[in-house]
């Protein structure tokens, strides 16, 4: 049996509405010959089953998906269940299966953080600023969980072997390593400090040294232990580097599978033209909305923009030649306006060069705010930098005169570039320091700049940590410090200039951004500061709470629509952008730099790659022997033809179906112009007959098929 | 219907669950929230609230398509857009979260058909851009913008010319929208 009479087509009958108690009476008689051009969706009572299993499975779900009212459901489900004389195994099995599923969506609803939270902001604030908190409930579940990858694997050995004393006093060597003439790198003394004043905790527990330097927070506590007892094995060294390299590769597959979700929406959808009026009118309005003054912003929010867009198009027209002079001139314009936005970026570089270089090299002997400030130097640069150079860009986009939609583009392509190149900076100038790239003499002891680093892996480790706690501060700060003080005075102060700026407006996609950022420090830091991810789901927490509070209290909603399903691809993809950086990263560090003697898991290595070749020979032969095809040629590179070949078979079958989608729509256009000839024609013929005329209503005529079924239907 | 608060049967309740996109919670809650309306008077078996009633809810209250919709979702026989509790169920399931876009494209197109003739013409476009811009003098388009802009949608989503939008071409119009699924959504 097939739900042959189930046509959504054309329209109902004239005047009737689409149900009425009566109708469905009628719709019995009707048989599915005049199903194409009949009105209503209607249930095919009178075919006969042809048996089959494949149509069973489909009837619960194809029950629901009707459109008719609920008592025409019910007697539809009744008639199909009197059809099925015995509910096959496969029926029964996929209905268990179906119940489960729905149940175990019901539990997983139940468990999902902060749900209600995020329907009531999207309810009162839209899904464009709904789909940042769901961004950010994101980040905060792949924290928590990659915090517990690292706590399992890496910190609990750790702490075992640090309680039970299991780690030796002399570190172990293996045995390749020649470390006479050495000596002096091994010293590292991080000063734990023995009797200091209350307030350098503090200070200390911001800045990470002190106390927190030589702790489970960085990597320079953990030991090169290779522990062997009754039997049980455990490589730190190893256990260290493998956990890393499987955090990201974990995070890698969290972002490409939440992507691939949203980018099916998209590729679907065809990303369309995005400002057509016919979409803007049927789909522009949010029906979660609740509450007058959403209500009222959002109808002000539609009528602005489809005045604006009638306004565009008006001048459009008008102005359809634009003189040669002029578009040379804005061409011109827009270059020059380029040139400085890069140039404003480039000085920005320049800027957190040398802060970063004068913090690492001045002695910090005073303890107190000075130094404080000296540290977090780098940071409150970038922070600055990341501050007023998107401002300033914004500004230069008003004179560039792009569509409203490529502006915003442009401005988020310029921010990411900003902030993610700026972190790349501050690294590359830190790396340039360990490896004295200006003063190489300095670098022959011990294969790194060991005059001012004894442990540069945790030095490394407490910048990432300050870049994180300071852009934690920040936030916190503007909201306390612009937020609520903003509203107060908009509220308060009846002067025209106050209530023109307003309230304050939830930009989205520099919130993203920020959050972006913040993930990109954690993840080039985790290798040198293991606990950086519990660190970033408590910020992130905070952060989410802080926010909520300050959407509800300070801000009006956005007056421009955020298109939240394209730009959710897009805050994705910039988070790979912030993934490919940190995994550069790892991978030099990993590869190129030289452990330190003195400290962390990886002394007396060459590079921390090179455990994984000394642990290779602790394996079995036959694991060996596998490892090595693995890796060679041989395999790989089939391997290789072979994804590149079904790459080519999948962008064919895609190009195949684009294809067939753009022949439907020319088709779909035909067939309305041959069903206008045909009405022409048949007016003509009822004409040329003499027919009444009450019965040659074009509209019926056009809408309801032709009219001895329309009769027909009346007489049934 | 004795008691202050009337339990939904299980096998109502396992019925409403098959023959709706609601999930079992948000069925309870649409009871209670629906059992509300009906305290006061429980003389019939299937209540049917009026619609004054109906839009005093939240999510309702501030909607401008409110009054169209329960007309839609209606099936009382003098279409007075009252509703009864399956009409209530049949309104949350088809704004819920897991109706697929066929059935809330259905329903759009019926909620925007302000003559309910099947089609979209001209008449029920501008009652639709009143709608959503404000029915008010000061809020609404001039009689310029408002002939172009229908021009301007008749011409994009009109395929076959005939000077409506029938419930084909709006599914079309639809299908090529990203947020249309999670924007058209009514949650308790």
């Amino acid at each position: 049996m097939e739900l042959t009479g189930l046509n959504r087509t054309d329209s109902a009958t004239a005047g009737q509405g689409y149900y009425s108690a009566g109708q469905s009476l009628r719709l019995r008689r009707l048989s599915s010959r005049v199903s194409n051009q009949n009105a209503t969706p209607h249930f095919d009572w009178g075919s006969s089953r042809e048996g089959g299993e494949d149509g069973n499975e489909e009837e619960p779900q194809n029950v629901r998906e009707l459109p008719m009212p609920f008592g025409l459901r019910k007697a539809v489900r009744q008639v199909q269940q009197m059809r099925i004389p015995v509910a096959s195994r496969r029926m029964r099995q996929s209905r268990a299966l179906k119940r489960f599923s729905a149940e175990a969506k019901n539990a997983l609803a139940l468990v999902t953080l902060w749900r209600r939270a995020i329907h009531q902001i999207g309810g009162h604030f839209g899904g464009g600023v709904q789909s940042y908190f769901v961004f950010l409930r994101f980040l905060v579940v792949l924290n928590f969980l990659s915090f517990l990858l690292i706590a399992a694997f890496v910190l609990i050995p750790g702490i075992v072997f640090h309680s039970l004393d299991l780690s030796s006093s002399v570190p172990q060597l293996p045995n390749s390593t020649n470390i006479t003439g050495k000596e002096e790198c091994m010293v590292y003394d991080p000063n734990p400090g023995a009797l200091t004043v209350f307030y350098t905790y503090f200070l200390d527990l911001l800045s990470g040294t002190g106390f927190m330097e030589y702790s489970y927070m960085f990597y320079g506590y953990y030991n090169n232990t290779l522990v062997v007892a009754n039997g049980f094995s455990y490589n730190i060294p190893l256990a260290y580097l493998l956990t890393a390299s499987f955090y990201f590769i974990f995070c890698f597959i969290c972002i490409i599978v939440r992507m691939g979700g949203v980018a099916r929406v998209a590729v679907t959808t065809g990303g369309g033209a995005a400002r057509s009026y016919s979409m803007m009118v049927f789909t522009g309005w949010d029906y979660g909305l609740q509450g007058d003054r959403a209500t009222k912003l959002k109808k002000n929010n539609i009528r602005y923009q489809l005045q604006v867009d009638l306004e565009e198009e008006r001048i459009k027209l008008k102005t359809q030649s634009q003189t040669l002079l002029q578009t040379v001139g804005l061409y011109s314009l827009r270059a020059f306006l380029n040139l400085v936005v890069i140039g404003l970026i480039i000085g920005a570089f320049f800027g957190i060069t040398l802060a970063t270089r004068y913090s690492q090299e001045t002695d910090k002997t005073q303890n107190g705010i000075l130094d404080l400030l000296l540290e977090y130097l780098p940071s409150i640069v970038i922070t600055a930098s990341n501050f007023v150079v998107p401002f300033l860009c914004d500004q230069i986009a008003l004179l560039e005169k792009h569509s409203p939609s490529t502006t915003i583009i442009l401005a988020l392509l310029r921010a990411v570039f900003l902030r993610l190149v700026s972190l790349g900076v501050l690294l590359a100038t830190l790396w340039l320091n360990i490896t004295c790239n200006s003063k190489p003499d300095e670098c022959i002891p011990c294969g790194y700049n060991y005059g001012q680093y004894q442990c540069w892996e945790t030095r490394v480790g407490q910048e990432m940590y300050r870049l994180a706690l300071f852009d934690f501060l920040t936030t916190i700060a503007v909201l306390i410090l612009v937020e609520f003080p903003r509203r107060m005075v908009v509220d308060n102060c009846s002067w025209k200039l106050i209530k023109w700026v307003g309230r304050q407006e939830f930009l989205v996609p520099p919130n993203v951004l920020g959050l972006v950022y913040a993930q990109t420090v954690v993840w080039t830091g985790t290798l040198f500061c293991p606990l950086l991810p519990l660190v970033n789901t408590i910020k992130l927490i905070i952060i989410f709470y802080c926010k909520k509070v300050t959407l509800f209290h300070n801000c009006r909603p956005a007056t421009k629509t955020f298109r939240s399903t394209s730009s959710n691809i897009v805050f994705f993809l910039v988070l790979m952008f912030g993934w490919i950086l940190a995994t550069t990263v790892l991978i030099y560090s990993i590869a190129e730099l030289h452990p330190s003697f003195g400290c962390g898991p990886f002394r007396f290595s060459s590079t921390m790659w090179s455990t994984i070749p000394n642990s290779f020979q602790g394996l079995s032969n036959t694991t060996q022997e596998f490892l090595r095809y693995v890796g060679s040629q041989a395999f790989s590179i089939p391997l290789f033809i072979f994804s590149c070949v079904l790459l080519c078979y999948v962008a064919a079958v895609a190009s195949v179906y684009g294809k067939s989608v753009a022949l439907l729509r020319t088709q779909l256009q035909l067939e309305g112009r041959d069903k206008q000839f045909l009405v022409k024609q048949i007016e003509e013929l009822t004409q040329k007959l003499g027919i009444p005329k009450h019965d040659r209503d074009p509209m019926v005529l056009s809408h309801g098929g032709a009219p001895w079924e329309q009769q027909q239907d009346g007489h049934s | 219907m004795g008691g202050t608060t009337s339990q939904l049967p299980k096998d109502l309740l396992s019925e409403y669950q098959e023959l709706t996109f609601l999930t079992k919670q948000e069925i309870l809650l649409a009871h209670k929230r629906f059992s509300d309306f009906t305290r006061e008077g429980r003389n019939s078996p299937s209540p049917r609230v009026p619609m004054e009633k109906i839009l005093t809810l939240p999510e309702l209250k501030s909607n401008p398509f409110r009054e169209r919709i329960c007309q839609v979702f209606s099936t009382s026989d003098v279409k007075d857009g009252s509703l009864t509790f399956e009409d209530f169920l049949d309104l949350l399931s088809a704004f819920s979260d897991s109706a697929t876009l066929e059935i809330k494209s259905h329903y759009a197109f019926r909620i925007f058909d302000f003559d309910d003739d099947g089609t979209l013409d001209g008449g029920d476009l501008e009652k639709l851009v009143n709608c959503l811009t404000g029915d008010t003098d000061d809020t609404r388009l001039t009689q310029e913008e408002m002939r172009q802009l229908i021009s301007n949608i008749l011409e994009e989503s009109d395929i076959d010319k005939d000077g409506t939008v029938n419930l084909s071409e709006f599914q079309h119009v639809i299908s090529r929208s990203p947020d249309f699924v999670s924007s058209f959504k009514i949650v308790l």
